[in-house]
């Protein structure tokens, strides 16, 4: 779980190159995380010898983030989000539909469960302090 | 997750820095929690100011804290939450649960 942080950066440095909008950068690196903490809990089921594979593929402005597990995934189709407020679990799928502008979860050809985010990144103003890379 | 306690005018700031994120950080929390509902504090203002960014199982934490307090007859507020994590906050609507201060003096004159 230390490294649930790696992929957000990796974002952030892609965000840096290609001089994007960093809340929308941010949005996404939101949801990314919470793909890679439901890789681990749900799918690895947190066993330390089960890896997550997670694919960066870009084409500005479309960048898309597909995270896999070794796990049987769940019935997403029927999926809804819960309505108790104050539930301690059971957000991070909600926060990956409101993040992205689409969001997939599918099987690889392998087995494997994959969660796969797009987001449709927008271009930071030239007078934008909020680019990213810079310090939020 | 790193915890630091000050205490101001009756009310325990807790100043967290680095991500939020559940595992070792819940019980972290938690206990830190249980031990100052024992020494007699039970409203807790939770400083975010160095926190990067909050997942999930992180938002469990704080709902876990918030009922704890609650249930001891106080109260867990944030304290300077930055444009990221208050977006998360927004989205699961916890907003309008957690009361959120961007000045220290002002959150802790809120308990009063």
């Amino acid at each position: 779980m230390q490294y649930l942080g790696v992929p957000d950066a990796v974002l952030m440095e892609i965000g840096s190159d290609l001089g994007c909008c960093r809340r929308a950068l941010e949005d996404l690196g939101s949801a990314v995380i919470e793909a890679c903490t439901n890789a681990m809990e749900h799918g690895n089921r947190l066993e330390d010898d089960k890896d997550i594979e997670i694919i960066f593929e870009i084409d500005f402005p479309r960048i898309v983030v597909t995270v896999l597990d070794h796990g049987s995934g769940f019935d997403f189709k029927g999926w809804k989000p819960p309505d108790e407020l104050m539930r301690r679990r059971g957000r991070g799928i909600l926060i990956m539909r409101e993040f992205t502008d689409v969001m997939e979860f599918d099987h690889h050809q392998d087995g494997r469960f994959l969660i796969r985010l797009t987001k449709i990144l927008d271009p930071a103003p030239e007078d934008d302090d909020d680019a990213s890379g810079q310090p939020s | 997750m790193k915890i630091k306690e000050r205490r101001c005018d009756g009310v325990a700031i807790l100043d967290m820095s680095g991500k939020l994120m559940g595992g070792p950080d819940a019980d972290a929390f938690s206990e830190t929690l249980k031990t100052l509902v024992h020494e007699g504090f039970r409203n807790v203002i939770v400083n975010m100011e160095k926190v990067s960014w909050v997942n999930s199982t992180g938002l469990g934490i704080l709902i876990s804290g918030y009922s704890t307090l609650r249930k001891s007859g106080g109260e867990l507020k944030l304290l300077k939450v930055s444009e990221r994590i208050e977006n998360i906050f927004i989205v699961s609507k916890l907003h309008t649960v957690f009361q959120s201060f961007q000045d220290e003096e002002e959150a802790v004159r809120s308990f009063a």
